[in-house]
C-alpha cells in the first residue's frame, strides 16, 4: 500500500483536498500519508499510526492548549501529519511546536470529506479510477458538439488543466502548455503513435506530470494531455483511463470539425474556379455576395504557395489570421497546394499604395513562414470581377518564379519587375540553370560549338541560311550541326515547347 | 512555639506569599507597605495552632478583584468593622485570626488585622496557596459552612451573610463587589482553633517565609538548575516568552480571563506552554502535561528571579518557569478535584511533583 501513498504536497494539490489548508509551517514536499484515521474529538489518544493522517473532527478552539497536547500525542503515535476541523490559525506554542516535531498540521472546513478522499486514494484507488470514468462518460453525454466544450468537461471531471496537443506540442485546444513542458512532451512521445499505444506518462523536473493519450482519426495525430501537479498514484493510475474515455470523443469533434472546413473550402474553391472563366454569372455574383467577397472594385492578386505536404485546408485560418494581423482583408480561397488571395480597393490605388500594399503583404509572408515553409506572388492591380481571374494569374506566375528565388525572400511582386523581365529573370535563376544546363550538357563538349549553332539557330528563326551567315559557315555544316544537336539531344526541334525550352536554356549564361 | 516575624523578614515574607500566589494572588505592594509601617520595629509571632488553645479564630482576607486596590485604597477600619460584624452576628468574641489564603496580598491581610486589633495570628489557612474561588476553601471542600460571615468595604459599608452555600456566598461577594468599591474584608465565622485548623492548611506562612529566605539567599546570576534546586522545586524551563494571548470566558456567574502563555526554552528548543486563568495553572512541555494545580507554577524573571504575575506577563520576557511543590492538604483524592485542572475546566488529569 506504501506506493499509493501520496506525498502531502500531492494531496495538498489534489482537487479533492482543494479546501485543506496548511496551519502550521510550510511544508516542502511534506511525509508520505499512507491513510487516514479519523478521531472525534481533540482528546483522543492515537495509536500506532504509521504515517497516516489523524483527522480530527471536532476542534472549534485552534489555540487551545489540548491541540498541543494533540500534536504531542499524534508525533509520538507516528502520525504522517494533522488534520484539524477549521481553518482558523494555530496558537503560537502549537505552531512552534508542530515545526519542532515536525509534524505538519492542516486544517479543513470539512474534514470528513478530506479523509474520505485521502482513504480512497490510498486505500482504493480502483474506486477513484472507475468514479472518475463513470463521472466523464456522464459528463460527455452532456457536453456540446463543440471541442473546447469536451476539454471543459473534462478538465471538469478531473479538476485539472486538459490540452489538446499538436505533435510539435503546440496547444489546439484547451489550456496552453509552458515551454518547457511543451519540450519535455514531444521528447517522449512517438512521432507515428499507435491507436492501441498505452497512455505516455512524462515526469516533469517540476515534480508535475504528463499523461498524454494519442487521438488518431481524420486528420494529423494530436494528443489530449492532462497536466497533474503533482503525484497522487491513484490519480496518476486513473487519469489515463479517463483521457481513454474522453480521446475518441474529441476525435469524433476533430472530424466533425474537418468535414465542415473540408465543405467551406470546396465551396469557395470551386467559386473562385467559376470566377477565373470570364465573366460571372447572376448566380455565381449571389454566391459571391453570400461568402462575403466583393467583385467590383480594384483587385490585387495573391499567390501563396506551400512547399511539401500542408493540410491546406486545415492550414487556411492560419493564413487568414496573418492577414488579419497585418490589417489586411482579404479573401483567402484554398487552391491546389496553396491558397489563392486578394485584396479588394474601391478605387484605383495609386503607386504608392500600391508600393504600402507590397510591403503588408511581404509582412503577411513573413508571418506565414513560420509555421508553413511558403512562397509568395503578387499580382498586378486589376479591376472588375474579370481583373480577379487577371491579378491572380499573374500572381501565380510571379508565385511560380518566387519559388525559386531565394535571393528575393521568395517573395516576388509583378508590378516591380515586368512580366518579361521577370521571366528572363527566371533564366537567371538558381532553378533554371542547373536544369538549363543539364539540357544542353549531351551537345556541351561536342566538336563544332554545337551550343552557339543552337543559338543562333533558334534567334534566327530555325533558318539554316541565316545560321550559316551568321556563323560563317557552309550551309550544309549548319544543317549537319542541327541534325547532330537533334540527335544527341533527342529532340524535334519543329515541337514548340521543346523548342521554347531550348531557347531558354541557351540563354543562360554562355560563361556557365 | 511560633514564627517570629520583624522588620528584617517582611522582604523575604513578601516574595514568599507571592510564590505561594503561583502567578496570582494580588500584588502586594501596597499590604506589603502597610505591614512594614504597622510593624515597626515590633515583632509578630506566627502561632501554631497547638499554642493557642481555646482561641476563636476568624479566617480573615480580601476578596474581590485585587487590582482594584491600587485605585480604591484601603480606609483603615475594614478588617475591624468586619469583624465585630461577625461577632456580633454570632455572639462569639473573636480572640484570634488565621488568613482565608496564605498568599499574595491576603497572606499580609491578616497580619496587618492582628496588629490593628491587637489579636494573634495562627498560621494555617483555607488554601495554601492561590485559588480563585470560595468553593475552593478548604472548610468548604471538608464540609465546614462558609457562614455566617461579615463583609465589610472602604467606605465603611457591611453586610452579614449567613444560610448559604459556597456557591451562593460567592454569589452574594461578588455581586457586593462589583456594586461597591470592587473589594472588601471578608471575615468567616469564629471558631474553636482546634477544629479550624483540623480542616485548614497548616504552616503556609512560614513555608512562605522559608521560600523568601532561600530566594533572597541566591546568588545573583545563580544559574536556573540552582534556582529551582535552592526554592525546592523542578525546572520546566527557561527561555523568552513567544507569545501571551489572553481571552474572556463566561463560566457560569463568574468570568475570568484564560489566556496561555508560550515559552521557548533556550537550551533544548522545547515548546514550553502555559495556561492561565488567575494563576499559572497547567505547564505542558511539548504538548505533554508536566506540571497542574495544586503544585505551585512560579514564572521568575530571569536576569533579577523576581516572581512574574499572570497579568503582568508579555512577549518578549526572559523568563524560568518552575514548579514547586503544592500544599500537602490538597493532595488527597478526594480533595483534589476541587482544585487540580479538571476543576478550571482543563481537561487533564493533575500533573504533581514528587511528594517531599
Amino acid at each position: 500500500m506504501r506506493d499509493l501513498a501520496p506525498s502531502l504536497a500531492a494531496m495538498l494539490s489534489s482537487p479533492g483536498w482543494s479546501d485543506v489548508v496548511v496551519l502550521s509551517a510550510a511544508v516542502d514536499d511534506g511525509p508520505r500519508l499512507t491513510g487516514s484515521r479519523v478521531s472525534l474529538e481533540v482528546s483522543s489518544h492515537p495509536e500506532s499510526l504509521d504515517g497516516q493522517l489523524l483527522v480530527v473532527l471536532l476542534a472549534d478552539d485552534h489555540t487551545d492548549w489540548r491541540i498541543d497536547a494533540l500534536i504531542s500525542r499524534a508525533s509520538a503515535a507516528g502520525a504522517g501529519a494533522l488534520l484539524l476541523a477549521g481553518v482558523e490559525p494555530l496558537g503560537r506554542g502549537a505552531q512552534l511546536l508542530a515545526e519542532r516535531l515536525q509534524l505538519p498540521v492542516l486544517g479543513c472546513s470539512d474534514p470528513l470529506a478530506a479523509h474520505e478522499y485521502l482513504r480512497r486514494v490510498t486505500a482504493e484507488p480502483e474506486v477513484v479510477r472507475s468514479e472518475l470514468v463513470l463521472r466523464a462518460v456522464a459528463a460527455l453525454r452532456r457536453a456540446s458538439d463543440d471541442l473546447t466544450s469536451v476539454l471543459r468537461t473534462t478538465s471538469d471531471v478531473l479538476e485539472r488543466p486538459v490540452t489538446l496537443a499538436g505533435t510539435d506540442g503546440g496547444t489546439l485546444a484547451g489550456e496552453p502548455l509552458e515551454a518547457d513542458e511543451r519540450t519535455a512532451l514531444v521528447g517522449a512521445l512517438p512521432r507515428v503513435p499507435v491507436a492501441w499505444a498505452a497512455p505516455y506518462r512524462v515526469d516533469l523536473p517540476s515534480g508535475a506530470v504528463l499523461i498524454a493519450v494519442a487521438v488518431v482519426g481524420v486528420g494529423p495525430v494530436c494528443w489530449l494531455v492532462a497536466r497533474l501537479p503533482r503525484v497522487v498514484p491513484a490519480e496518476v493510475a486513473a487519469v489515463p483511463d479517463v483521457l481513454s474515455v474522453v480521446a475518441p470523443a474529441v476525435g469524433e469533434r476533430l472530424a466533425l470539425r474537418r468535414l465542415e472546413l473540408e465543405r467551406d473550402a470546396r465551396q469557395r474553391t470551386s467559386l473562385l474556379g467559376e470566377l477565373l472563366h470570364g465573366e460571372p454569372s447572376e448566380a455565381t455574383r449571389r454566391r459571391a455576395v453570400d461568402l462575403g467577397w466583393q467583385l467590383d472594385g480594384w483587385h490585387t492578386g495573391i499567390r501563396i504557395g506551400a512547399e511539401g505536404q500542408v493540410d491546406v485546408a486545415g492550414r487556411r485560418t492560419d493564413v487568414v489570421e496573418a492577414f488579419d494581423a497585418e490589417g489586411l482583408r482579404a479573401v483567402v480561397v484554398e487552391q491546389g497546394d496553396g491558397w489563392s488571395a486578394w485584396v479588394t480597393a474601391v478605387r484605383e490605388p495609386t503607386a504608392t499604395e500600391v508600393q504600402q500594399q507590397a510591403a503588408v503583404i511581404r509582412r503577411v509572408h513573413r508571418r506565414l513562414v513560420q509555421t508553413v515553409d511558403a512562397y509568395v506572388g503578387v499580382g498586378r492591380v486589376q479591376p472588375g470581377p474579370s481583373g480577379i481571374a487577371t491579378t491572380l494569374a499573374e500572381a501565380g506566375d510571379a508565385a511560380g518564379l518566387a519559388r525559386g528565388r531565394a535571393e528575393t525572400g521568395r517573395f516576388l511582386h509583378v508590378d516591380r519587375l515586368g512580366l518579361a523581365q521577370l521571366l528572363l529573370a527566371w533564366t537567371r535563376t538558381d532553378t533554371f540553370q542547373p536544369a538549363a544546363q543539364a539540357l544542353l550538357a549531351p551537345i556541351k563538349d561536342q566538336p563544332g560549338d554545337l551550343v552557339t549553332t543552337l543559338a543562333v539557330y533558334l534567334d534566327t528563326e530555325s533558318s539554316l541560311a541565316e545560321t550559316a551567315a551568321v556563323l560563317g559557315i557552309h550551309r550544309n555544316t549548319a544543317a549537319a550541326r542541327i541534325s547532330k544537336i537533334q540527335h544527341l539531344l533527342g529532340v524535334d526541334l519543329t515541337n514548340p515547347d521543346e523548342r521554347l525550352a531550348l531557347h531558354l536554356a541557351s540563354r543562360t549564361s554562355p560563361t556557365e | 512555639m511560633g514564627t517570629v516575624i520583624r522588620e528584617q523578614d517582611l522582604g523575604a515574607l513578601v516574595v514568599g506569599v507571592t510564590l505561594l500566589g503561583s502567578g496570582g494572588g494580588g500584588d502586594t505592594g501596597a499590604f506589603g507597605r502597610m505591614l512594614r509601617r504597622r510593624l515597626g520595629a515590633g515583632e509578630l509571632v506566627l502561632r501554631d495552632a497547638a499554642d493557642v488553645a481555646g482561641v476563636s479564630v476568624s479566617p480573615i482576607g480580601v476578596v474581590g478583584a485585587t487590582s482594584v486596590l491600587m485605585e480604591k485604597l484601603p480606609g483603615g477600619g475594614e478588617f475591624d468593622a468586619a469583624v465585630r460584624a461577625v461577632s456580633r452576628w454570632t455572639g462569639t468574641e473573636v480572640t484570634g485570626l488565621m488568613s482565608l489564603e496564605a498568599d499574595g496580598l491576603n497572606g499580609l491581610t491578616p497580619l496587618i488585622a492582628a496588629l490593628d486589633l491587637g489579636l494573634p495570628v495562627v498560621d494555617a489557612d483555607l488554601m495554601g496557596r492561590a485559588l480563585p474561588r470560595l468553593d475552593q476553601f478548604s472548610w468548604a471542600v471538608a464540609g465546614r459552612s462558609l457562614t455566617p460571615c461579615a463583609l465589610s468595604e472602604p467606605s465603611g459599608q457591611v453586610i452579614v451573610v449567613d444560610n448559604v452555600d459556597a456557591a451562593g456566598l460567592e454569589r452574594a461577594v461578588r455581586s457586593f463587589v462589583a456594586h461597591t468599591g470592587g473589594w472588601a474584608v471578608l471575615a468567616l465565622a469564629p471558631t474553636p482553633v482546634e477544629a479550624a485548623a483540623a480542616d485548614a492548611v497548616q504552616g503556609s506562612l512560614t513555608r512562605a517565609l522559608a521560600l523568601g529566605r532561600a530566594h533572597a539567599a541566591l546568588e545573583p546570576g545563580a544559574t536556573p538548575a540552582v534556582v529551582a534546586e535552592d526554592l525546592g522545586g523542578r525546572l520546566l524551563g527557561t527561555g523568552r516568552v513567544e507569545e501571551v494571548a489572553r481571552h474572556l470566558i463566561g463560566d457560569g456567574g463568574a468570568a475570568f480571563g484564560r489566556g496561555s502563555v508560550c515559552v521557548v526554552d533556550a537550551g533544548s528548543r522545547a515548546v514550553i506552554r502555559i495556561e492561565t486563568e488567575n494563576e499559572y495553572l497547567l505547564a505542558l512541555v511539548d504538548g505533554t502535561p508536566v506540571a497542574t494545580t495544586p503544585d505551585l507554577l512560579c514564572v521568575l524573571d530571569r536576569r533579577t528571579l523576581q516572581p512574574i504575575a499572570v497579568d503582568a506577563i508579555r512577549s518578549g520576557d526572559e523568563i524560568l518557569v518552575l514548579a514547586l511543590p503544592g500544599p500537602a492538604w490538597w493532595r488527597r483524592a478526594d480533595r483534589i478535584t476541587h482544585v487540580g485542572p479538571q476543576a478550571f475546566g482543563l481537561a487533564c488529569a493533575p500533573q504533581l511533583l514528587e511528594a517531599s
